[in-house]
């Protein structure tokens, strides 16, 4: 096989094309919402924001139909309310986020599951689950990038609001910064990436577009610009990477993209020169020392 | 302390109250800061040091009075404050080294898309050179110890342009050459004309760093020169509410019985 076939003949297909295009939106701008998740420790709300997108999706089918605008903007307004509902239970009770989101997103799927089994026509959980980067329309396309554009935007514009947000909050305030302003915006922008992500790779994966990336940049960089910069390409390499794998080995294309980035992740994990688990493991053995007893 | 009597004062209490709900946190404080003085905020935990500091920043409502600095609220003069909280929120492995931490402080300065100017850097440059920090401007912040993070933040402060810092327990969990070095920057910049305010416990530290003290215990105990402040009647006011529960603590530690 040739490296025409390999790499160039896939995307003669327009359906390849589309595919392409789409994880290659959602890669950059999961690779910058990723970055700021894994930095404030809300690794584990993304998951709970993919679930909670269910009612969402389970309405808009019972109203309209399978329109693809509908599913869209049903499953982020289900998004924004787990998100921002949390977001403001925290500040105005005692409940912490972690506990608020955990409770909030657990409601959310129920009603999501209820809304299902009342569902005329059996709502397939498994696209919703999976998607299929394989199967993306022209209009979700168009969705995606529109999405993935005003992420990067938004991310340019609020640079350094952003880092000091996520670097020290205490700081941001007192220069007379807008913290919970970021901090929801942060939080819209992550639901309607997720959103986005839903059609084309589903939910869970998606999630792995926007953390695997930005922890596999995470174990190689000390600087936050250069972190963002290695994310995206780490996202935009395993998408790439995925998608060929899955046209070449007929595999899954959400699950290629996610076992490519999850290969980069192991490896960085693994060798990563100055926070790699070998590097970690050499030095405990190099430096140990026995202890001597003296009698 | 002859240039006292021609020294303004830069910030002014009135009457201010807070209150956290029910708790009073502050009562009726009237106090005045002098310009370029260095000054102790002192007082038994739950005193009120740290809401002190963080309502000049205009972080809580007043209850009562106001708090003025020059003629303005100091909410609508942020550049001029630099505040440093305790130091534990912060997380030592962000991807971010000493310069980067020390840049911060140029932020507020800049325009959305604007980036660092030949005179910001010179500034950050500055800064981390007043903090002997210029060595080790591009290490990543878990690789130093804790005294030379503590000064990080000290030039990020610097870095700012401001000229009124508020240091929230800046000596805590310093070891004894770290405080020795805090001291000497603190005295340095009282000697450069720079209004510092901080909370502190040692009071034998307190005695020889600062010029100028405040006590409180809720209300204003006492305020003014550092010696005058520190008498043992005002200490003995301030602290004797009796927080412990025994009332000589060191009587429980020589009655209970140690295993040898």
């Amino acid at each position: 096989m040739s490296l025409y076939e390999f790499f160039i003949a896939p995307f003669s297909y327009e359906f390849m094309q589309r595919g392409l295009g789409a994880a290659m939106c959602l890669s950059v701008s999961g690779g910058l919402l990723g970055c700021i998740l894994v930095l404030r420790r809300l690794a584990l709300m993304g998951d709970a924001l993919s679930h909670s997108l269910l009612p969402g999706v389970a309405l808009a089918w019972l109203l309209f139909g399978p329109s693809t605008t509908a599913l869209f903007v049903g499953a982020m307004l289900a998004g924004l309310l787990t998100a921002l509902g949390s977001a403001l239970l925290s500040r105005l009770t005692r409940v912490k986020e972690d506990a608020a989101f955990g409770s909030l997103f657990i409601v959310f799927f129920g009603a999501g599951i209820a809304l299902v089994s009342k569902l005329p026509t059996r709502l397939n959980l498994t696209h919703f689950l999976f998607g299929n980067v394989l199967s993306v329309s022209a209009t979700d396309l168009h969705l995606t990038a529109i999405v993935s554009g005003s992420t990067v935007l938004l991310f340019a514009l609020f640079y350094r609001a952003i880092v000091l947000e996520t670097f020290d909050p205490v700081f941001h305030r007192a220069i007379g910064g807008w913290g919970a302003l970021i901090h929801f915006g942060f939080l819209a922008l992550t639901v309607l990436n997720l959103v986005a992500g839903l059609q084309t790779m589903g939910v869970v994966l998606a999630l792995g577009l926007f953390l695997l990336p930005a922890v596999s940049a995470y174990l190689w960089c000390d600087h936050f610009f250069r972190l963002l910069l290695l994310s995206v390409g780490f996202a935009l390499a395993g998408s790439i990477a995925g998608i060929l794998l899955s046209y070449h080995a007929g595999l899954s294309s959400g699950a290629a993209i996610v076992l490519c980035q999850g290969g980069i992740f192991i490896g960085s994990a693994l060798f990563s020169p100055s926070y790699g688990a070998l590097k970690h493991l050499s030095h405990f053995f190099h430096e140990r020392q026995p202890v001597r007893h003296s009698d | 302390m002859a240039a006292t009597n021609i020294t303004h004062n830069i910030l002014r209490f009135r009457d201010v109250t807070v209150r956290y709900g029910r708790t009073v946190a502050l009562q009726g404080v009237s106090l005045d800061i002098p310009c370029g003085s260095s000054t102790a905020i002192l007082g038994p935990n739950g005193a009120g040091k740290s809401t002190l500091l963080r309502a000049i920043l205009g972080w809580y409502p007043l209850a009562s009075g106001e708090i003025l600095l020059g003629d303005a609220h100091p909410q609508h003069m942020l550049p001029r404050l630099a505040y440093l909280p305790q130091r534990q929120v912060i997380d030592w492995d962000f991807p971010i080294t000493v310069r980067g931490v020390v840049e911060q402080g140029r932020y507020p300065a800049l325009k959305f898309f604007q980036r660092l100017s030949a005179s910001d850097h010179q500034r950050v440059a500055r800064a981390l050179e007043e903090l002997g920090l210029t060595e080790l401007a591009d290490r990543q912040i878990r690789m130093l110890s804790g005294g030379q993070q503590q000064r990080v933040f000290l030039a990020r402060a610097l870095a700012q342009g401001a000229d009124i810092f508020l240091l929230d327990e800046p000596f805590a969990g310093l070891d004894l050459f770290a405080c020795e070095e805090l001291t000497h920057i603190l005295r340095a910049w009282e000697a450069q004309g720079r209004t510092v305010l901080a909370a502190v416990h040692d009071l034998e530290l307190v005695r020889r760093t600062f010029t100028h003290g405040v006590l409180l215990d809720t209300s204003l105990v006492a305020a003014g020169d550092i010696a005058a402040v520190l008498s043992p009647e005002n200490i003995d006011r301030a602290f004797r509410r009796g927080r412990c529960a025994h009332t000589n603590p060191l009587h429980f530690a020589r009655t209970t019985d140690f295993p040898s």
